[in-house]
């Protein structure tokens, strides 16, 4: 009855906050959250004596012939008449696989959750042998053996350890309990409605004496259909919830389970003094003007959880669908407790074993795929507005770009680009010509995003609407009609995307060309790329925004199974659809709001509505870097802020944020003052140009970390744990990042009046540059706090030693057109004057990469004799499997069509910091002497602060930037450029 | 190295730029090279680097100031100059120089490396001179009208110094009138004031007065009641109408559901669309029930209608008229004192001054004693004097608003130097669009007026021209834009306001409509009073 009190309670008292809470459940408010946290509770009181009364029947245990995995019953002695299945296995990179499942049960438990998030079936492992022991079974994997799983029996708990040290724990602490089917019995107080009842009636108060009390509690709370403000959740399916405990006895530090506006190092929601009351809470959900630190869903979901500490790092993915809670303690500074209570679905986690970060992405990239690699051009600036109001509006916006010279990629439409927001039908009245207008924008090598929402407005005048409905695919409402909901279209149906007959006809409107007898998008071009908005789905008049649970979807699965998944579903087939547009296929562009595990393959995401606050724009690179840490990579909050008027001292911070984050948009509510870039006064307007140009001068940096994320799952940006992970002040540092592997360390300052900034420099005896001065800064063994110049015009920037950058440095009107521009080197010396970098290049748009048109470089400078040596490597012929995404590359020709295209493409400048002294002659290969210019600074090497010495090389004069050729500076001072024989 | 390695290098890298390749002629005496030795050399424009003369155009930026690569896009924020020879030459930002895009601006295609773009500037130089020709045209013919706008100007200055000088005429002989009407009022007032304040002192009259000032209050505060619950009612109106059913927002719910039963209004989301406006008349029908009322008591359209005219009574003679019908007429008045019945028309004001003069004297000898009606007379005369010294302030209104629209008629922030503008005062343009026409009465106001019914929206009134920062008064970037400001304020957001920005041509009309912001539109259209004569014969710039 707590619940309904306290519901009362807010019903009854106006709550001024921004978010309306109230529309959103808190744990209490949700039934199975309660009863997930009151058996935590019991346990907690009852620690002593607290057995998990789940246990494996060893007699039944079956292991599979190829030793690959095991299946075995699992009992519970509080029902011994339920069935249970448990199924374990260990792919061959390690990860172990659990699934738990009821066995003839009265009905199924969703188990699809995984087939949706995984990219392929996982591989099992061929080296693994199980031995059955008289209370448990255990299994060794690992290159050194040195990873073992431990199955007990009784009580029934997995364990995964390394070198003897447990890092992974499942039902360690007993709180492990799969709610099974059971049959409502008749004339159950509940049928009454709640609010008819008094405290005590709404439960109902089992026998005094049930033996299962002191596990489940002495009542039925909100076992059957539940009242949720005015919507009742018929619940037919009655209870089914899944709680599970999982412990890190050696990690202090957990990360991930976005999407939350929260700090990185995710904070305790239980415990001892907990910093938050409620548990994380994964329920994708359209919250509007959401809280800055605050464990509300947001509109994504992503099950996935790392743990880390100084010597290890691990992670869980929980594959499941449904609403889930999930609640944190410390039990000590060094170890970590969870507990996952979700509403339904079967247990199957992935227990992803690392041992480093960078393992950790590598393994979970294995099973729901590595980011897509964007199309280049979507590393630009995206500039958007709801809305640009007509087809010269989005005219004149390019066109006040170009006479300001700041770059930008693309424009983008927002929905009242729609006739009554019907998706793909334009607005003749104000975009009379939008074939026009999207070729006035391609004609500067740019692109259009519009957008396409999942509400098809009810009208059989609506051809899209008219053919979801002929199909079939929309989905249903418990009784089977079909469902209407409230949108920015009025009474509006949803597609049911888990119908396979929809993907086929989804894809097929995007053709930009006429079919027989069917709706395609003839208003639009190949330029024409897609923002997928409000696929929580956000539905004005359902509960918490979003479908009744008890909608029908594809398969008879009830929505609240599938809920978190639903969103990536949509954008998945828009991706899927703008691929298949074109022949040959190009790379498509998809926004999603909404995501789970796996929406990485296909497009970016962003933060959705946030607030033009000071510290929304703070939290958004916490949140960014969370779901970089949870495979999505491409991601970005929106520049300035989506509600409110920024001054323009936070919209220049916000841009600095923004050229930052792997994707930069500019986005602004219909209620707002225009902000576009050139609408600013000076010096702010001269600070975003600036901050822009420099944006696309490191797109080289960008892609070729994309390139990376795109093969092997490492995020683009990175925290330091990430980057140092054995520097534990770095654990819950979330304000400063690094991009890729590039030694690019970045903080953005995000308060007000700010002219200088601290910035940690990592535990390691390295020089830092900063980017923009030169001035070099000397970390230290035990990480150094720097105090750097942060005026409104400086972003702190720095290099750290050993990196070599490759740049563009001509500003353009947009990224397409700097593909013939030279490159600039950037070579940052370490202390013991090596670097190295590397330049990834393909043609951008196609999948061409995929057949190995790419250039793939790798730069290094080392010391050679007296001079230094700075040479170009062909890493593709390194490592033809690790080089693209998706394939091995089976052949590849350094001289493939993509490298002769850009055989003009040249390095016009070659700048090194911190040498020791002035070269007495800088060569190229063959022993042409070059022209350089050398300013006297401070040497990597020494352990002297201040302006660096810089070296700058004028065109070396290698016509092709690359490829076939090095460079080398031997000492005495000579750079030498010599061929590198192929 | 392979073979086709060798074949590529010559490009790009090494394919030598003319060393004036982008070089406007005003500075093509400063790029020669000059002699250091046996070495030529060549001195960067802000003169703060030397270089060599091959460093000159070579895609590598050397000089500070980005001069030395006049031809190649190397130096950010520099400007390339094409010379577009057939047609007119022009500069392009050097971020578009070699960027593999074709210029428009450059049609000689010298933005691109050879070979890329192709020379366009006979055929665009001639459609180039065609649309200057059409242009020109249009704005001769425009120029014309324009001067006809200004003729009228000269017309309307004429007619405005004759309607000042009328109206000061008028207004000598009115002064004169006021005066002398103020005199008998005075006369007769000082005759009457004592009675007068004699009466005033009545508990009647005083609780009279109190009454009436309490009614008064009542009435003021009744009429902001009104207004607020007009306003009110509106923004819910536009609420019920116009909400989203957000976010399931039950406050807002409850505010349209409360409005609609307490307006008797249908519920919004059960109106078609398409009948809305029916359905809306039918519930409205029959609302308002009669309340019942006390006997005597006042119906609210009495209380609207005749309220006013009770609150506006003279109540001074009312108080003597009061006499009348209390008795105190014991002797009929004397044929003196209502003589003035007998006198024609004509000659009352005479009569009455006569007649006053004398009546003074006669009481003054006590021949006869102070009439019981003359307050009545006093109050007739002070109205005379009321009437003609209000049409007096009428009259000296007409000549300041006729003096400010002389002084504006020539006054660059108003009609223009030459008046040209004068014409379109109060000249409504309308645009229809569909869902609204859009009205601007220049100098006026500008409306939004919604086609399917509801209410008009002033979208602001005229407040002035293009007062942006460096724009000159008076240049045609001046009056390309009028500004409209302090609209009706949209609900949740600001004032709405216009912005009206004009180009020449031969019709005064509004072409297209956009609100760029909440409530703040930007209106384009056409006037000929922008049309300045075409300077003849127009010589294009650096032409070639």
């Amino acid at each position: 009855m707590r619940a309904l009190s306290s519901l009362l309670l807010l019903v009854a008292l106006p709550v001024a906050l921004s978010v309306k809470t109230q529309d959103f459940k808190t744990c209490s408010q949700a039934s199975f959250c309660r009863r997930g946290r009151a058996l935590a509770s019991r346990a907690q009181e009852n620690v002593s004596s607290w057995k998990s009364p789940y246990s494996v029947d060893a007699d039944s245990l079956a292991i599979s012939s190829d030793q690959a995995l095991f299946t075995a019953r699992v009992k519970s002695s509080l029902y011994p008449d339920i069935k249970f299945g448990l199924d374990v296995r260990v792919h061959d990179d390690g990860v172990v696989r659990v699934r738990l499942d009821e066995i003839d049960g009265l009905r199924k438990r969703y188990d699809e959750a995984a087939s949706w998030a995984l990219v392929a079936e996982p591989k099992i492992s061929q080296d693994i042998k199980w031995t059955v022991g008289k209370n448990e079974v255990r299994a060794t994997h690992g290159k050194k053996k040195d990873v073992e799983v431990i199955v007990a029996f009784e009580p029934l708990k997995v364990t995964l350890l390394r070198g003897g040290k447990e890092q992974v724990v499942l039902n360690g602490r007993g709180l492990l309990h799969m709610e099974h089917f059971r049959t409502k019995l008749a004339a159950q107080p509940s049928d009454i409605p709640e609010e008819a009842l008094d405290a005590e009636d709404a439960q109902t108060v089992l026998s005094a004496n049930n033996p299962r009390s002191w596990f489940e509690g002495d009542s039925e709370d909100g076992y059957w259909d539940e009242q949720w403000l005015s919507w009742t959740d018929s619940k037919p399916k009655g209870p089914e919830s899944l709680s599970l405990d999982i412990t890190f006895p050696n990690h202090g530090h957990v990360y991930g389970i976005p999407q939350h506006a929260t700090s990185l190092s995710l904070r305790t929601t239980t415990g001892e003094s907990p910093y938050y009351t409620d548990p994380y809470r994964l329920y994708n959900a359209d919250t509007f003007e959401y809280l800055a630190d605050s464990t509300m869903s947001l509109y994504g979901s992503i099950p996935l959880m790392h743990a880390h500490s100084a010597d290890s790092t691990v992670a869980v993915f929980n594959a499941v669908g449904s609403e889930t809670w999930i609640d944190i303690a410390h039990p000590t500074p060094k170890s970590t407790e969870t507990q996952w209570i979700s509403e339904s679905g079967i247990l199957d986690v992935f227990i992803i074993p690392g041992p480093t970060p960078e393992a950790v992405f590598e393994q979970y990239a294995r099973l729901t795929g590595a980011q897509a690699l964007p199309a280049d051009w979507s590393l630009g600036y995206h500039q958007c507005r709801w809305n640009y109001v007509n087809s010269d509006d989005v005219r004149q916006v390019q066109a006040k770009f170009d006479e300001e010279d700041i770059p930008v990629d693309v424009f983008w439409l927002d929905i009242e680009y729609a006739e009554e927001h019907k998706y793909f039908i334009w607005d003749k009245k104000n975009f009379p010509d939008p074939l026009d207008m999207v070729n006035d924008v391609s004609a500067n090598a740019r692109k259009m995003v519009v957008i396409i929402d999942p509400h098809l407005k009810r009208t059989s005048s609506y051809p899209v609407y008219q053919e979801a409905v002929d199909n079939g695919v929309l989905v249903k409402t418990k009784d089977g009609n079909e469902y209407e909901g409230w949108c920015w279209s009025g009474s509006s149906a949803w597609v049911d995307f888990f119908n396979p007959t929809s993907w086929d006809w989804w894809k097929g409107l995007f053709k930009t060309y006429p079919i027989e007898g069917k709706f395609t998008w003839v208003d639009s071009t190949e330029d024409v790329h897609i923002w997928n908005d409000m696929n929580e789905p956000a539905i004005f008049n359902g509960p918490e925004i979003s479908m009744p649970r008890d909608n029908i979807h594809h398969g008879g699965w009830e929505h609240r199974d599938v809920h978190n998944i639903n969103g990536m579903l949509f954008s998945n087939l828009t991706s899927q659809a703008v691929m298949a547009r074109s022949d040959p296929p190009k790379r498509p562009f998809v926004l999603t709001r909404s995501f789970y595990a796996g929406s990485q393959r296909f497009g970016a995401m962003w933060t959705g509505d946030n607030l033009g606050s000071w510290e929304h724009m703070a939290v958004g690179i916490k949140m960014v870097l969370a779901n970089s840490l949870s495979g999505f990579a491409f991601s970005g909050s929106d520049v300035g802020g989506f509600f409110g008027n920024p001054e323009p001292e936070m919209l220049v911070r916000w841009y600095q944020v923004g050229a930052f984050s792997p994707f930069f948009r500019a986005h602004a509510h219909i209620d707002t003052k225009r902000r576009e870039p050139y609408l600013l006064d000076e010096p702010y307007k001269s600070i975003v140009k600036d901050i822009l140009r420099l944006r696309y001068s490191m797109l080289p940096i960008w892609y070729t970390t994309f390139r990376e994320a795109s093969v092997r799952g490492i995020p683009v940006v990175r925290p330091h744990y990430v980057v140092i992970p054995h520097d534990e002040k770095g654990f819950a540092i979330d304000d400063q990042f690094w991009v890729g592997g590039s030694g690019l360390l970045v903080k953005p300052v995000t308060e007000k009046g700010v002219t200088e900034t601290t910035v940690y420099l990592p535990a390691e005896d390295q020089v830092y540059y900063d980017y923009f001065t030169h001035q070099a800064y000397r970390s230290a063994p035990k990480g150094k706090n720097i105090t750097v110049p942060a005026a409104l015009h400086q972003v702190p920037l720095f290099i750290r030693g050993g990196s070599i950058l490759p740049t563009r440095e001509r500003p353009r009107r947009s990224s397409p057109l700097m593909k013939k521009d030279p490159f600039t080197l950037r070579v940052a010396l370490d202390k013991s004057g090596n670097a190295r970098g590397e330049l990834y290049l393909d043609d951008g748009v196609t999948y061409n990469h995929r057949e190995g048109q790419i250039v793939w470089r790798e730069f290094k400078a080392s010391k050679a004799g007296k001079g230094i040596k700075l040479s170009s490597h062909d890493l593709v012929r390194a490592k033809p499997t690790d080089a693209v995404d998706g394939v091995a590359l089976a052949s590849y020709n350094p001289t493939n069509d993509f490298a002769k295209s850009i055989a003009g493409v040249r390095v016009e400048k070659v700048v090194v910091l911190g040498l020791e002294k002035k070269p007495t002659s800088v060569k190229v290969a063959g022993g042409k002497e070059v022209t350089f210019e050398f300013i006297p600074g401070v040497a990597a090497s020494g352990k002297k602060e201040g302006v660096s010495s810089v070296l700058i090389i004028k065109d070396p004069a290698i016509p092709e930037m690359h490829l076939y050729s090095c460079f080398r500076m031997p000492f005495g001072f000579v750079l030498v450029l010599a061929s590198d024989p192929f | 190295m392979v073979p086709w390695v060798l074949l590529l290098l010559p490009l790009s890298a090494f394919s030598a730029v003319d060393k004036t390749h982008g070089v406007p002629p005003s500075l093509l005496a400063s790029y020669v090279p000059t002699k250091d030795g046996s070495q030529e050399i060549w001195t960067c424009i802000d003169g703060s680097k030397v270089i060599p003369w091959s460093a000159v155009n070579d895609d590598y930026c050397d000089c500070p100031d980005g001069s030395d690569e006049p031809g190649t896009g190397a130096c950010p924020n520099t400007r390339f100059y094409c010379r577009n020879e057939g047609h007119i030459g022009a500069f392009i930002p050097s971020s578009r120089v070699r960027d593999g895009l074709c210029e428009p601006a450059c049609c000689d295609g010298s933005d691109e490396e050879p070979g890329v773009c192709p020379n366009k500037c006979k055929e665009i130089g001639e459609a180039y001179r065609v649309k200057q020709a059409a242009e020109r045209k249009l704005r001769k013919t425009g120029s014309k009208i324009r001067s006809s706008y200004i003729a009228f100007a000269q017309k309307e200055k004429k007619r405005i110094e004759g309607e000042i000088a009328s109206l000061e005429n008028e207004i000598v002989s009115r002064e004169k009138e006021v005066a002398r009407l103020k005199d008998i009022a005075d006369h007769a007032e000082s005759l009457s004031a004592t009675a007068l304040e004699q009466k005033k002192q009545s508990p009647l009259y005083q609780s009279l007065l109190a009454h009436h000032r309490a009614l008064k209050s009542l009435q003021c505060e009744h009429k902001k009641h009104l207004e607020r619950e007009k306003s009110l009612g509106d923004i819910l109106d536009r609420l019920r109408t116009g909400y989203n059913p957000n976010y399931q927002d039950m406050a807002v719910l409850e505010a349209v559901r409360g409005w609609e039963f307490h307006a008797g209004l249908p519920h919004i989301n059960d109106v078609k669309k398409d009948d809305e406006p029916s359905t809306e008349d039918e519930s409205e029908t029959g609302k308002d029930e009669e309340e019942e009322l006390e006997p005597g008591m006042w119906t609210p359209q009495q209380l609207e209608h005749q309220l006013d005219e009770l609150l506006d009574q003279d109540y001074e003679s009312l108080l003597l008229e009061h006499d009348k019908h209390v008795g105190a007429t014991e002797h009929s008045d004397s044929l003196l004192y209502n003589l003035s019945a007998y006198v024609p028309e004509p000659l009352l004001p005479q009569f009455e001054a006569f007649q006053n003069a004398l009546v003074s004297w006669l009481e003054l000898l006590g021949i006869v004693k102070p009439s019981k009606s003359d307050a009545a007379d006093d109050s007739r005369a002070k109205k005379a004097y009321n009437d003609a010294d209000h049409s007096l302030k009428l009259t000296r209104d007409e000549l300041t608003k006729a003096k400010e629209d002389l002084s504006r008629l020539f006054d660059s922030n108003w009609y223009g130097k030459d008046g040209e503008w004068k014409k379109l005062d109060g000249t409504c343009l309308e645009k229809d669009t569909g869902d609204y026409t859009y009205e601007v009465c220049l100098f006026d106001e500008a409306r939004q007026k919604p086609n399917k019914g509801g209410s008009t929206f002033s979208l602001g009134r005229f407040a002035h021209w293009n007062n942006g920062p460096g724009v000159e008064v008076g240049s045609p970037e001046y009056y390309s834009k009028q500004f409209y400001i302090h609209g009706t304020k949209c609900w949740n957001g600001p004032q709405r306001s216009v912005v009206l920005e004009l180009e020449c041509g031969t019709e005064n009309a509004l072409h297209t409509i956009a609100e760029l912001e909440k409530c703040e539109y930007k209106i384009t259209g056409t006037t000929p009073a922008l049309c300045l004569p075409p300077d003849e014969p127009e010589k294009p710039r650096e032409e070639l």
